[in-house]
């Protein structure tokens, strides 16, 4: 789960504000107390990570931001044919979304999950769930559009 | 549920997330070892002592036994030199006899018990 899982758990972590080795930690902390608490067991553990990574995440934002301003320019996404521009373009817009977007944009992109998979694990309708994705893509390609068009 | 926006999740997907770093699980720690190491000595031990402990008791308890058993049979070879003693001296003197009888039926109840019992041969006569 965390092979197939962590890199997007922590690039969300990032789409809260954290540099990637900070987002890198919460991840790893998640990952240990769910492995130290044998008894533990969520009925949706992905969504459940999702959640946690969140408020994880916002918590340590904050208690960072008293200390000094975070810089969150490191890219999220590995260069692979694309340039530094584009990614932070992209990680711009992602973060701009409202966070149940978001949220759902890492579940469908970044964890593989089905539309109706998502709505089982978040509790939520599937016509919600769906909305929320539309709306999220719809967003993206506002802001990204040149990007996609120039690669279609 | 209506359609979405496909070209753009192709163009999502295209973009690799960072890689994490390896999740380090701790190897479960040495002290951790020694200290289910020393617990199970301890039960070990604790189990062993019983089990010795038992073992003791039972064999008290045999050899108290044993040492009872020739008690009794020196009783009963007491209470036989008895009979056969009170026998001879009752052949030899007789009158010496019944005092003695006398004065041990002062000191014991009779027998209430059996077809025989003192009680019974008393009633008889």
């Amino acid at each position: 789960m965390y092979e197939r899982h962590g890199a997007a758990l922590a690039a969300y972590a990032c789409s809260f504000g954290l540099d990637h080795s900070l987002a890198e930690d919460v991840v790893h902390q998640l990952f240990m107390k769910m492995l130290g608490e044998k008894s533990f067991a969520p009925r949706a553990p992905l969504a459940y990570l999702y959640r946690a990574t969140r408020n994880a995440s916002l918590n340590l934002r904050r208690d960072r931001q008293r200390e000094t301003d975070l810089q969150d320019t490191e890219p999220w996404f590995v260069q692979h044919g694309r340039n530094y521009e584009e990614a932070i373009n992209l990680q711009q817009a992602l973060k701009e979304l409202p966070e149940e977007q978001r949220e759902t944009v890492f579940l469908k992109v970044w964890s593989g999950m089905t539309l109706f998979e998502i709505a089982e694990a978040t509790e939520t309708p599937l016509n919600t769930v769906a909305s929320r994705y539309r709306y999220a893509l719809e967003k993206l390609r506002e802001r990204l559009g040149q990007n996609v068009q120039k690669r279609g | 549920m209506g359609p979405y926006d496909e070209e753009m999740e192709r163009y999502l997907k295209e973009f690799r997330l960072q890689p994490i770093r390896a999740l380090e699980v701790a190897p479960h720690p040495r002290r951790t070892l020694w200290r289910r190491l020393t617990a199970a000595a301890a039960v070990a031990g604790c189990a062993a002592g019983l089990f010795w402990f038992a073992r003791r008791e039972l064999r008290l308890s045999k050899e108290t036994a044993n040492v009872r058993a020739p008690n009794q049979s020196v009783l009963n070879e007491r209470q036989s030199r008895t009979t056969l003693a009170l026998t001879a001296l009752a052949l030899a003197d007789d009158e010496r006899f019944e005092a003695l009888l006398a004065e041990e039926s002062r000191k014991s109840l009779p027998s209430f018990q059996g077809e025989e019992s003192t009680l019974k041969v008393l009633a008889k006569d």
